[in-house]
């Protein structure tokens, strides 16, 4: 885009000022506040106690920065390969005109724009041991699972929840997607004998490879930040299987009064962050180059 | 007779979506008894009250609403004048340290508010703003995301527009505030909505920022309803859940259109 | 009409309609108090607050609830750290001498009246943390409580059964009361994988959490005693652990009992009027059983004044507290909850009304103060709960590892925690010592 001279040397200052003025105060500052603080032991209350390293130590040591890792990656898959999965599939689905189709298509979205909270209360109602998923489960004659209840199982009904919510906007992305494949191109396909699979594989998945990249880093940032469905469902148990990163650092202040160490696992994080926000930037690009 | 099949499908798969709604819905109008004694009975054996008066008794709904609402329009009408000329700036003027200064606004984007809040929960403390409106809504001031929407959506304003009005006299407050923003209307309700929506909801900060009903927000209301005590009273969550709801989806009944056309066109 | 005073009047309206959080009246001292209930109990808790408030014209307390135990807890730290914390709140014991040592609470020995309060011994903490030891007081007992048993009387009776006196009888009460079969089945026994009632089994195996010379031995034998009995009764199906991590585990069992898909549960003896006026059966409340010998711990939460409140709040906020320990508030919020009565008068007064003649499940829990251990004076022992027991509890029921193993690697954790001078058994005089250790 071709750029404007600005009228006068400042105009640019005052326009940014209130920006950057706010970033200083509410993001960089408590960036550095955590960079500095996770070299000592502090505890809110008592003076903070310079100790170096230890706190990085102590949560290697301890497995409790590899254990928040995997456990954040892991659901993190779920839910990223679930929403596109699961989105694009809706998209296929409900790509079709009629009310009727239209009314589920909003029900669907409708889960995005409904709060968190919202979600994680009605959800941990619907699997409670004694909700009614586990009722219906038994009425087919099967055994339920504990949903929220057993270490093994309670991730991925995180991720199940998860994938609930944001299936509606990986849907409409993949609709927005499906409706500029040209017409065309399926006639002519159909036209040289391709089978539905073949048309999918040959035409329909390599046009929404965008919207796929797309579709993908944002539920990846998501899922990477995922912290109100674990909060009220699980507080990042049984046994810890359900402590992602964020609610971690939750805990480690607010249940352990350790703000030194909670300090040290928010400076990986925010590393860990910064490479996700190079890949958000590089999908967007990706996403308007096709556009 | 194939329409018939199909749209049976498609209903199949919309229960999915939107039983568990249903389900809420109908134990928001159970009693105590009845969840304790058959918590999956599928209807309620009458149309009570009970849990909706519950509810309110034990929040100030009014007031938690009038909260929520003031908080998310605050921070969406603060971030949007706040990103304004940054996004003009950034988008259409060439100065030095332009690359730097989006940079910086870049790098922000993904900061969760988890990663920030003890020390600006510690700053407002100190300047006796802990617990007040201020510390809900300052903190959000800067949209990291708006204003990266903003700047792409003024980069499609050809520059000689801004170059006519310059010509005309307009003066550079009025190019940004008066002028530009009605060119890119779409992208501004967009923005406004999404702000909207996402604050309304937030569950974290107002938990850590606030102590009492002065300046509670609602989803932190109908979390504490989950209180402990006694015994789970899921008739009790499930109708202050409803009472949550029903704002967004209203909103979202009404403005679909814009929002749908907000998440595809630009990617939010 | 002005446009300013037209403005001011429609806000003012505003305020009206929305209802502002009530403010204190003019003329009053104001006094915060956080506090953490749900449901009946805080109910009775505004209620008891609003009789003070209209029994005299100085004070006005304005209760603010903050969810749950955790969550207030959490809060409070917080707000202390930037200095915006109420005058008064009420944490739970395991927390206070922390609290105590970091200087955040308001000594109480020097106030007025602060020598006539006649708490139970046990339920005050008497020896370790208040007087007795060379300790100031810092916290009075507020809801203080023993886990104890609740049968469901129509199975019991159809059993034929007494209440399991032994580990041994529970194992087979357990066995005799639940039933695998069926539409509804039913489960012998259940209570929360939790800390307190471990601390409840090791006592009852023999052993305590921290030796009295200040040792952590997690009760040795005896800890891995209650572990083991734990994953027996789950192995073999007689136990359910319920789902759910803190409260949410603890709610589970009180919904399991009421709808009887358990017989036999243990749990708090805070859930005593709500449990018997929700269900449908008789209720029945019995001790908990021994292994080689009785033992209970107690719990519950402690009235604390925070020490950097005005004076004035501090001087008002005792008012408060001592009108609460007057018998009759004792009373009053002990019969209406199930949580003990904290002073000997209240105890008197309920015995004289012949109150425990018409309820003797209230009863239960009072008499098992009898054996009743008390927590040691201990900076880090809700961390050592909190981090290093209470995963290890789930992990080994849920998934069945080794209870020896799991209990040998939380000793080595929660010593490094501990340090070595961190206990303080009884009398040793906490508030300057060992500052340097109390960070993390």
């Amino acid at each position: 885009m071709s750029l404007l001279r600005p009228r006068r040397a400042t105009d640019p200052l005052w326009m940014l000022a209130p920006t950057l003025l706010l970033l200083a105060v509410f993001f960089f500052y408590p960036l550095g506040f955590a960079v500095y603080r996770s070299l000592f032991r502090w505890d809110l209350l008592t003076p903070p106690e310079y100790v170096g390293l230890d706190n990085y130590r102590a949560l290697i040591e301890s497995g409790e920065l590899i254990s928040a890792f995997t456990t954040t990656l892991a659901f993190s898959l779920v839910v990223v390969v679930g929403a596109m999965a699961l989105g694009l599939g809706l998209a296929m689905l409900l790509n079709r005109r009629g009310a009727f189709a239209g009314f589920i298509r909003s029900a669907i979205f409708s889960a995005y724009v409904v709060s968190w909270v919202s979600v994680a209360l009605l959800w941990m109602w619907v699997l409670d041991s004694q909700g009614v998923l586990s009722a219906w489960v038994s009425a087919l004659g099967l055994t339920p699972l504990d949903w929220l209840g057993d270490p093994d199982v309670a991730l991925y009904s995180l991720a199940a929840v998860t994938i609930w919510k944001i299936a509606g906007y990986a849907m409409v992305l993949y609709l927005a997607g499906l409706q500029d494949v040209p017409p065309v191109l399926y006639e002519a396909a159909a036209l040289d004998g391709a089978g539905p699979i073949a048309r999918f594989r040959h035409i329909t998945w390599p046009l929404l490879r965008p919207t796929s990249a797309f579709v993908g880093t944002t539920s990846l940032i998501a899922s990477f930040q995922v912290f109100d469905v674990v909060r009220v469902m699980t507080q990042g148990g049984p046994v810890r299987s359900t402590t992602v990163f964020v609610y971690a650092i939750y805990e480690q202040i607010f249940m352990n009064l350790r703000v030194g160490r909670a300090s040290a696992l928010v400076v990986v994080f925010f590393l860990m962050l910064l490479g996700l926000t190079a890949l958000q930037l590089w999908a967007w690009r990706a996403k308007r180059g096709a556009s | 007779m194939r329409r018939g099949a199909v749209n049976l499908g498609l209903l199949a798969v919309g229960l999915v979506w939107l039983l568990p709604y249903a389900w809420m819905v109908v134990t928001s109008f159970k009693t105590l008894p009845e969840i304790v004694e058959a918590p999956t009975a599928p209807l309620p054996s009458g149309l009570p009250l009970d849990a909706y008066q519950e509810v309110m008794r034990s929040l100030p709904l009014g007031r938690y609403l009038f909260n929520t609402l003031v908080m998310s329009l605050l921070i969406a009408a603060l971030q949007i004048a706040v990103a304004l000329p940054a996004a003009y700036a950034l988008s259409k003027l060439s100065f030095r340290g332009r690359g730097v200064a989006f940079g910086l606004v870049v790098a922000t984007l993904l900061i969760p508010a988890q990663v920030r809040f003890v020390p600006v929960f510690a700053m407002l403390a100190d300047v006796g703003l802990a617990n007040t409106m201020t510390a809900l809504v300052l903190p959000f001031g800067v949209s990291a995301f708006g204003t990266f929407l903003l700047r792409q959506a003024l980069g499609s304003v050809p520059t000689q527009v801004i170059e006519a009005a310059r010509m005309d006299g307009a003066s550079e407050l009025y190019i940004v505030f008066g002028m530009l923003p009605r060119m890119i209307v779409p992208s501004l309700v967009a923005f406004f909505m999404f702000s909207f929506i996402y604050h309304y909801s937030d569950y974290f900060w107002p938990l850590v920022m606030t102590a009492d009903d002065k300046v509670r927000t609602l989803p932190l209301g109908v979390a504490l309803l989950r209180e402990q005590g006694t015994g789970v009273r899921w008739h009790v969550v499930m109708a202050g859940n409803v009472l949550l709801s029903l704002p967004v989806l209203g909103l979202f009944a009404v403005a679909q259109r814009h929002l749908l056309r907000a998440v595809t066109s630009r990617g939010l | 009409m002005s446009r300013r005073a037209w403005l001011a009047g429609s806000l003012a309206a505003g305020g009206a309609l929305i209802g502002c959080a009530e403010s204190i009246p003019k003329g009053r001292q104001g006094v915060d108090l956080w506090f953490s209930y749900g449901g009946k109990n805080r109910q009775l808790l505004e209620r008891l607050v609003a009789r003070y408030n209209e029994s005299q014209p100085a004070i006005w307390v304005r209760p603010v609830f903050q969810g749950d135990y955790f969550e207030c807890l959490a809060k409070l730290r917080t707000a202390v750290a930037a200095g915006a914390a109420p005058a008064l709140s009420h944490v739970v014991g395991e927390v206070v001498p922390y609290l105590a040592e970091a200087g955040v609470l308001e000594p109480l020995s020097d106030y007025p009246g602060a020598g006539e309060l006649d708490f139970v011994p046990s339920l005050g903490q008497a020896g370790t943390w208040a007087r007795g030891a060379a300790r100031p007081l810092v916290a009075l007992p507020f809801n203080r409580s023993t886990p104890i048993a609740y049968l469901n009387g129509k199975l019991l009776k159809e059993a034929r059964l007494e209440p399991p006196r032994s580990w041994d009888e529970l194992t087979e009460a357990a066995r005799a009361l639940g039933s695998r079969s069926g539409a509804a089945p039913r489960w012998g026994f259940e209570c929360p994988i939790d800390w307190w009632f471990w601390v409840a089994l090791v006592g009852q195996a023999g052993g305590q959490i921290i030796e009295p010379n200040g040792e952590l031995s997690l009760g040795g034998e005896a800890g891995a005693q209650g572990v083991l009995l734990w994953q027996r009764l789950v192995r073999d199906r007689l136990m359910r652990p319920p789902p759910g991590r803190d409260y949410n585990a603890w709610e589970v069992v009180n919904q399991d009992f009421l709808a009887g898909r358990a017989a036999m549960i243990w749990t708090s003896t805070a859930f005593l009027r709500y449990l018997e006026e929700n269900a449908r059966f008789p209720v029945l409340a019995a001790p908990l059983p021994k292994h080689t010998r009785r033992a209970v711990p107690t719990g519950g939460t402690f009235f604390v004044v925070l020490r950097r409140a005005p004076e004035d709040e501090k001087r008002a906020a005792w008012e408060f507290l001592r009108w609460m320990n007057q018998a009759e508030q004792s009373v009053d919020w002990a019969t209406g909850t199930g949580y003990l009565p904290v002073t000997k008068q209240a105890v008197s007064l309920l015995e004289t009304r012949g109150y425990y003649q018409e309820h003797p499940n209230d009863r239960v829990a009072y008499d098992q103060l009898e054996v009743a251990m008390t927590w040691p004076w201990s900076r880090s022992l809700f961390r050592v709960q909190r981090e290093v027991i209470q995963p290890r509890l789930e992990q080994a029921v849920l998934t069945g590892t080794p209870a020896r193993e799991l209990l040998d690697e939380a000793r080595a954790l929660a010593r490094r925690e501990l340090g070595s001078s961190e206990v303080s058994p009884g009398t040793s005089s906490g508030a300057s010592s060992g500052r340097r250790e109390v960070a993390e």
